[in-house]
């Protein structure tokens, strides 16, 4: 599933350790989740939205 | 907690058994035995440090991050005293079974003494596990698995060899080595599932 996180992360000027400190997860699943090697569980998925500000169907997009 | 600091830390306790062991060989007069093992325990550390240093990079920065986390720090910390207790168990139960012990249900108490510490590390083991998020979780369980798979193989078709009498195994040493292979598999498949994430 691709996504925005990065575009938004850098948008807030935050390094992927201060939005892992920030969403309770290591670096290593900011890192995973920004190259698309992981898609996060909704509970996370809805965290990230809420810290974006932004609906979690603008932030993750299906690979069709 | 460091990769770093941890080689250091084994290269002192190294430092500090070989030294052990050149006094007890030219000052104290300590019979050889006791010299062989404080020069096996300095050598295996000296070993163990060499290890790190082997470590790619990537994985030593992975695991400074990884200790440096809450859940990682509270590991970490009950990680070290079960570690003492267990080197300190082991030798007292080895040491006083070769003294003898007539009792049986003695020297049954006392040859599972090093077992108390190793069930301490997996509570803490198990709580790390429940602390950390989902990515972690997923790749710790993952290793875990397979490690219990591969080494129930390795047993299972050792178990077949030993019955068909092509090779001879000590059944107690064949316990005694199935949790250091799950460790070691398990460190193995972990490093191979982390970089598959990074």
């Amino acid at each position: 599933m691709n996504n925005r996180m990065r575009e938004l992360r850098e948008a807030q000027g935050w390094s992927q350790g201060e939005l892992a400190e920030r969403l309770e997860v290591s670096r290593q699943t900011v890192n995973a989740l920004e190259t698309g090697k992981y898609d996060p569980s909704l509970p996370l998925a809805f965290r990230i939205a809420r810290l974006f500000g932004e609906p979690i169907e603008s932030l993750f997009i299906p690979e069709d | 907690m460091t990769m770093r600091r941890f080689m250091w830390i084994f290269v002192a306790i190294a430092l500090g058994a070989l030294a052990l062991a050149a006094a007890g060989r030219f000052l104290l007069a300590w019979p050889d035995g006791v010299v062989g093992m404080w020069t096996g325990i300095g050598a295996g550390y000296l070993l163990g440090a060499g290890l790190f240093l082997l470590m790619p990079r990537w994985w030593r920065q992975h695991c400074d991050d990884m200790y440096a986390q809450p859940a990682g720090r509270r590991y970490i910390r009950a990680l070290w005293p079960a570690l003492v207790l267990y080197s300190l168990t082991l030798f007292a139960s080895i040491w006083s079974i070769r003294q003898g012990i007539e009792s049986l249900p003695l020297r049954g108490l006392v040859a599972v003494l090093p077992v108390l510490p190793i069930a301490w590390m997996m509570h803490a083991a198990l709580r790390y596990l429940r602390e950390i998020d989902e990515l972690q979780r997923r790749i710790e369980t993952e290793a875990i698995g397979i490690a219990s798979l591969l080494v129930a193989l390795v047993y299972f078709a050792g178990g077949m060899l030993e019955k068909a009498e092509v090779i001879g195994m000590d059944a107690g040493i064949a316990m005694i080595w199935v949790f250091p292979l799950l460790c070691g598999i398990y460190g193995i498949a972990k490093m191979i599932l982390t970089r598959r994430y990074q």
